[in-house]
């Protein structure tokens, strides 16, 4: 099985180091990052699993270090990975977040944790919950005041603004605090041609869930009663009962985490768990139905009047989505094309209310541009007038160059898929006991590309 | 406070200072200190030295401060053992200590101690925690089960421990069943006994602990249950009805696990409805994964591609999944074209193609190439399709941009060669994009189709002109399509300007070059047109054969292997776990893949899948030849041998010793099993039928990119000796036997059979288990290989004192013999179990005499130390001490290996001595053997060298 573990600095520094079975040379990190680092002469990302003089190396990048294994067996490489994974995960459980001063902080109470979690190089505990009664060094959380933090929901996919430990549970003094996140988390991938037709789209979802209850009571988690899952082949869409498609939530596939119970699921569409400390996906799920995509963008090109060598080119963006809900941080990456030598920008709408800021920034070297939105409300528009100088002097095929164009973009409380939690209870006999109970979702692109 | 303090401290006198504070009686100043020595271990600092006064902080009622000096002990119990054995007694007394944590704490360190004295200790605390109330401790003696048997098999036998094991796979605790299987499945493993052999009866056992165990035990189970063989189709359907709630398991190595059982289990199942239904269930799973990380989907990816060679309607609606992402790294992207074009059918090909044609825009160019030859495959492959193939390759060439021209031209002539006489009518457009060639491969196809049409291309003569200007600097790949299509260019226009050119091309390419294909090529071609050009004509203007796409799927056997090896390493690098599992095991009974360019992943190229209308005849050769007596022909052996020559049988031990028969046609049964599975991974590569007039498939081109895996043999017997036949070969060690491994190349202009081999007496008794070697005919040009098993017998000793020759006959049926010499390398005489105690070292190292002792200076520079270590220990020579001589900057390194000699084994003993960054290096030896010093001496410094 596994051999070592270590996780290196994104400098290739070793921050943590396990042995298991000592068949493994002691500069295997080294050997590690140096072929890392060089992957094809440096110009490509390694694959996460690769053999280097008979020793395999298993990888996965996570909040800017490298969790590696290595080993010389023929093992499954999905467990290794899912492990490594898992415990990049139990470090964000017990020290709030992952990052590299996170473990240089916390490296004993990681040793202590790796000591549980592999044992003689296989995966033994693996759940933040279970892990709790056997760790006893108490965590250093750092505090989330750094500025690359940013918005909460940039780190990873989870409801992860909050940095707490799940030892945080435990304490019994007046600091504690019992809630549970539920954040319904939808990845987004959209390809619309240059006609602006759809041609593929995909939601992938999870509901992640972050919990500090005391004394894990059991929760009960009702979903939307109109959800269908289920192949879109069949030969008689199973819609459920409910009439029409659009009245349905479709899934194509999805699977729990092992604590949910199901035996409501099928008929009252309710998930019942008692919720392990930490985070954790309750569910994860995918759809490859239609949804109504959050941003639309279209692109003209004029021969600008004024000279020949010089084109006008038009790109609006509509964000199709309910005025009460608000994109934050929109980015318009648009490639331009190869005849395009130098350009200027002008805003369409230049004193948009509401404090939305917007900037334009020409990379010269990726001959792309890259226009930035601080936020944008939903069923707004805007336009970028871009004045590009040509090399060749205008010509129709122009268009297709400007492209493909690509959106970043998060927009909170907003759910591409419909899917919606109706109750989160928690059963606990005591009156008394209210914890916080957050319910919160959020879309986020995936890869939202509008071909030219 | 933080812990990235105890960091901060480098200074000098630091190790004083962990001392005095280690032996602080305050507690809180105590636990500090653990902590920083636990920092200075992370950053590699040595810190052994300590460890007396961090023992003496174990026994203390602080669960905190205990773990910690835990954590330290089992950071140096694998590296120095003898120090962790001081801390036994705590270990003990601990685990029986009334906290559970404490008990098992004990029980999973003393595990990591390697030594074989922990053994003594160990065992009694292990029976009690393996029957512990608490199932923390239980699951945590469940593992040590299989540390002890690494340390001493036996006594886990002994005690019956695999017995409790089993019973604990019906333990009430998840995370016990989960350990149980792992310990199980380890220790299988490593024994390669039927420790955890699956029955009908333990089956159902399983299958139920399937329900009740954590997911990572879930793996195991399943990888358990992939290697079971089900009596009847019943017994497969139950188990994939078992298996396939698995699927919906949010933790991706269970999906594909179970994955692995349920294809294995379909090949058996009769019932097609349940076959197709199982079919259905399998896709969303497979789909799901992709939405996993990047990492898991790279993996998945390379299963899924397997899948889909096997089985490809599993998948056939699901093409858009594998539509790359913006975002995807350029490992996930490669991975879903390649199994795009798998996908790609008649139905979904307009889709499929715009996406390709999208990519073949984008920045990474590695990625453009591959998605423009993607583009051609499936022409290749979709005859209904190729048209609209084309026509999107043509748009491309107009975008101009050079590597995507080139790569465009490279599968645009495949297309040629697969649909002749059909889109001709392009060639206009390719012609107008000579110059931007620059690269060997599009410059040979572009030629190729030149010559190929020569007679529609008005100007054919000008533009090859254009290419012949340089000849003298094109690569080989170049400069034989070059010669071949002037030659084309004649036959079909035989004008004053092509006569010339070919006078030219000629001339140059049988007088100036040094390259011997190209010399033979156009000598062949001058022949030919000098005596009939009518038969160059039929020749060189012949019809080829049509090819199809079956690049980039492998082959049906190492498909089937790697099936079977699903959700494994070997499943990510498409190889056979063979192929890089060094870790020798017992229970891999098979040779070591001896043709490591079976697998050609990444040779990129439409195989040239000829009629062979030239080949060998693959039959035998004139069996009724006169079957020379091969043994009669070596000087040593007394009387007639039997001239029995092609029976292979094993019981053919004719080496003039009936008395050792019984024992030796034993393990001779063995050698045999072996040498067929070396046969059957030798087989599947079909003789390349290299066509020397038009090769055109890149096939036929050495194709550069696939570099032999491991150093060739050397060679033996060279061509020019062998009348053509080249031998090469070494001797070796393969899973604990001696083997002689051999390659043959045919360069001789007759197919060769019956290949025999033997030995003149030697200094260690060795001769070839069967006279027979086992490699197939070999047709001329073709190649081969085998392993002859090697076995010492005191008949063939030679009496003369050691040394290292071989003198060796191999004779064939058409050849006769050849006689040549061989060195044989000492490390294939070690063997495993070379290891011994220390004080067996030191007491033998003072009883033999001193007259025994060899010592030599070698110029090597030992940099690397611990990969030294662990080169010298595969070829099992063994460390027994590496110390620092004090007051010095000298280290010595004590070594031992033991020799199979004939008559009683010698053990070798070691000594290193060397600086620290000064070259040079002593090595002392002693032994009961003193005459193989030298042989040691002549090995020491390839193995020493990195």
């Amino acid at each position: 099985m596994i051999s070592q573990f270590f996780i290196l600095s994104p400098r290739g520094d070793t921050i943590i180091t396990r042995d298991y079975l000592g068949n493994v040379p002691k500069g295997s990190s080294e050997v590690f990052f140096r072929k890392v680092k060089f992957w094809d002469g440096g110009g490509h990302d390694a694959p996460p699993v690769f053999n280097v003089d008979g020793v395999n190396y298993l990888h996965v990048k996570d909040g800017g270090v490298l969790l590696v294994a290595t080993t010389r067996d023929n093992v499954s490489p999905s467990l290794v990975l899912e492990l490594l994974k898992r415990i990049g995960g139990i470090i964000k459980d017990y020290c709030g977040l992952l990052s590299e001063e996170a473990v240089r902080k916390n490296f004993v109470l990681l040793y202590e944790l790796l000591d549980e979690v592999i044992d003689y190089g296989y995966p033994q505990s693996s759940s933040s919950e279970a892990l709790k009664e056997l760790i006893r060094n108490e965590p250093t959380i750092l505090k989330p005041s750094k500025s690359k933090l940013g918005s909460p929901f940039q780190i990873g996919k989870g409801p992860t603004g909050v940095i707490k430990s799940v030892l945080d549970t435990t304490r019994t003094d007046s600091g504690r605090r019992d809630e549970i996140f539920v954040d319904i988390v939808e990845k987004i991938s959209c390809t619309f041609n240059a006609s602006g037709y759809i041609q593929a789209s995909q939601i992938d979802g999870a509901i992640q869930v972050k919990s500090y209850l005391a004394g894990n009571p059991a929760i009960s988690l009702a979903l939307n009663d109109n959800l269908a899952i289920g192949r879109r082949e069949s030969v008689t869409p199973d819609y459920g009962g409910y009439g029409s498609p659009s009245d349905v939530v479709m899934l194509d596939d999805c699977n729990f985490h092992e604590s949910v119970s199901l035996t409501r699921f099928e008929t009252e569409r309710t998930l019942e768990l008692i919720p392990p400390d930490g985070e954790f996906a309750l569910m994860n799920y995918r759809s490859t139905y239609d949804f109504k995509p959050p941003f639309r963008v279209y692109t003209t090109v004029e021969e600008d009047r004024d000279s020949s060598i010089k084109a006008v080119i038009f790109i609006k963006v509509r964000a199709d989505f309910g005025s009460d809900k608000v994109a934050s941080g929109l980015e318009v990456v648009i490639p331009m094309p190869k005849d395009v030598q130098r350009l200027s920008c002008e805003y369409e709408n230049k004193d948009i209310k509401g404090g939305i800021t917007q900037s334009w920034d020409w990379q010269e070297k990726a001959h792309r541009l890259v226009w930035k939105f601080n936020k944008v409300p939903g069923g707004t528009e805007h336009t970028l007038k871009v004045r590009a100088t040509l090399e060749d002097g205008f010509n129709a095929a122009l268009k297709r160059g400007v492209g493909p164009i690509n959106l970043q973009f998060t927009i909170p409380m907003f759910c591409a898929s419909r899917l919606n939690v109706r109750y989160l209870q928690i059963q606990k006999a005591d009156k008394n006991y209210s914890p916080y109970r957050w319910v919160r979702y959020v879309t986020m692109s995936n890869s939202y590309v509008v071909r030219s | 406070m933080s812990d990235s303090k105890y960091f901060a401290t480098t200074k000098k006198g630091e190790i004083h200072e962990f001392k005095e504070d280690l032996r602080s009686l305050d507690k809180s100043k105590k636990k500090d200190a653990v902590k920083k020595v636990i920092a200075a271990m992370t950053v590699g600092k040595d810190v052994s030295m300590l460890f007396p006064d961090v023992v003496n902080c174990m026994q203390t009622d602080d669960l905190e401060l205990k773990k910690l000096v835990y954590l330290y002990l089992i950071n140096y119990a694998k590296t120095q053992p003898d120090l962790a054995i001081m801390g036994v007694n705590t270990f003990v007394k601990d685990s029986q200590d009334p906290n559970p944590l404490i008990r098992a704490l004990a029980v999973r360190t003393m595990g990591c101690i390697r030594v074989d004295k922990i053994t003594e200790y160990l065992c009694d605390p292990l029976q009690r925690c393996l029957k512990d109330d608490d199932p923390y401790v239980r699951k945590t003696a469940a593992v040590c089960v299989a540390k002890l048997y690494d340390i001493n098999p036996e006594l886990v036998e002994d005690r019956g421990f695999l017995d409790i094991l089993k019973d604990l796979l019906a333990d009430s605790n998840p995370m016990v069943v989960a350990n149980a299987v792992a310990s199980l499945a380890e220790i299988q493993e490593v024994s390669g006994k039927d420790v955890f052999q699956i029955t009908s009866q333990s089956l159902f056992k399983l299958l139920r602990a399937l329900n009740e165990c954590t997911e990572w035990g879930q793996v195991f189970i399943l990888d358990s249950l992939a290697t079971y063989q089900p009596r009847d189709a019943k017994d497969a359907e139950s188990i994939v009805e078992r298996v396939s709630p698995r699927l919906q398991h949010a933790n991706c190595a269970v999906v594909l696990s179970a994955v692995k059982v349920i294809m294995k289990q379909l090949d058996l199942i009769e019932d097609q409805t349940l076959v197709k239904t199982m079919h259905k269930k399998m896709a969303p799973p497979l789909v799901t994964l992709l939405s996993a990380e990047s990492e898991i989907q790279y993996v998945a990816l390379r299963n899924i591609n397997l899948i889909v060679q096997k089985q490809p309607q599993i998948l056939s609606h699901e093409v858009k999944v594998f539509f790359c992402k913006y975002n995807d790294p350029i490992y996930v992207k490669m991975e879903k074209l390649e199994i795009m074009i798998k996908l790609a059918s008649e139905r979904n090909i307009d889709q499929v193609l715009l996406e390709f044609k999208e990519y073949a825009t984008e920045v990474d160019v590695d990625f453009v190439r591959k998605a423009v030859r993607a583009i051609g495959r499936c022409a290749v492959s979709l005859e209904r399709a190729a048209e609209r193939c084309i026509n999107v390759l043509l748009e491309l060439i107009q975008t101009k941009v050079n590597y995507v021209v080139q790569e465009a031209i490279i599968v645009i002539k495949d297309i040629f060669r697969r649909y002749p006489n059909r889109y001709e009518s392009i060639i206009a457009t390719l012609c107008e994009n000579l110059d931007t060639l620059d690269e060997p491969e599009a410059k040979a196809s572009m030629i190729w189709i030149i010559g190929e049409y020569a007679e529609r291309i008005d100007n054919a003569d000008e533009l090859l002109e254009q290419f012949l200007e340089a000849f003298p600097e094109e690569s080989s790949l170049v400069q034989l399509q070059l010669v071949t299509a002037t030659v084309k260019l004649f036959l079909k226009k035989p004008t004053e300007r092509p006569q010339q050119m070919i006078q030219l091309v000629l001339t140059y390419a049988t007088q100036e070059t040094d390259n011997p294909d190209l010399r033979d090529r156009a000598y062949v071609y001058w022949r030919l047109l000098s005596t009939d050009p009518e038969a160059a004509k039929a020749v060189v203007l012949a019809e080829k054969p049509v090819i199809a796409d079956n690049s980039n799927s492998l082959e049906p056997s190492l498909l089937n292997t790697l099936l079977n090896n699903l959700s494994t390493l070997a499943s990510v690098y498409h190889k056979p776990p063979e192929a890089f599992v060094s870790r020798t095991r017992l229970a891999v009974q098979r040779v070591d893949e001896l043709q490591p360019t079976a697998f050609e992943e990444d040779v990129v190229s439409i195989s040239n899948s000829d009629g062979n209308a030239g080949a060998a005849p693959s039959g035998k050769a004139e069996s009724s030849a006169p079957a020379p007596d091969l043994l009669g022909d070596l000087l040593d052996l007394g009387g007639p041998a039997p001239a029995a020559a092609p029976a292979p049988a094993p019981a053919q031990t004719s080496n003039g010793n009936a008395g050792a028969a019984g024992g030796i046609s034993d393990l001779l049964g063995g050698l045999g099993d072996l040498d067929m599975a070396g046969g059957v991974a030798a087989a599947p590569q079909p003789a390349r039928y290299a066509d020397p007039f038009a090769a055109p498939a890149p096939a036929a081109a050495p194709a550069p990119a696939a570099a032999p895996a491991v150093a060739p043999l050397p060679v033996l017997l060279p061509a020019d000796k062998g009348k053509g036949l080249t031998i090469s070969g070494q001797v070796g060690r393969q899973n604990g036997h001696i083997v002689y491994q051999l390659s043959f190349h045919n360069g001789s202009g007759t197919p060769l059979d019956g290949f025999m081999i033997q030995f003149n007496k030697n200094s260690f008794g060795l001769s070839p288990a069967a006279q027979n070697i086992d490699v197939p005919p070999l047709a001329p040009g073709a190649g081969g290989s085998a392993v002859v098993p090697l076995l010492q017998n005191p008949a063939m000793l030679s009496p003369v004192a050691a040394n290292a020759g071989l003198q060796i006959a191999i004779r064939n049926n058409q050849q006769g013999v050849f006689y040549f010499n061989d060195v044989l390398p000492l490390t294939a005489l070690l063997t495993e179990d070379g290891r011994i105690e220390s004080s067996a070292f030191v007491s033998s190292w003072k009883t033999i005499p001193d007259a025994n002792e060899a010592n030599k200076a070698l110029p090597v520079n030992l940099t690397n130390v611990e990969a030294v270590k662990a080169k010298l220990a595969a070829v099992n020579i063994f460390l027994m001490a590496h110390k620092q001589v004090p007051t010095t900057n000298e280290e010595v390194i004590y070594l031992t290996g033991r020799a199979n000699t004939v008559g009683a084994p010698t053990q070798l003993l070691l000594e290193l001595r060397f600086s620290k960054g000064t070259p040079g290096i002593k090595v002392f030896t002693k032994s009961n053997r003193p005459d193989l010093a030298p042989m040691l001496f002549d090995a020491l410094p390839a193995l020493l060298a990195l």
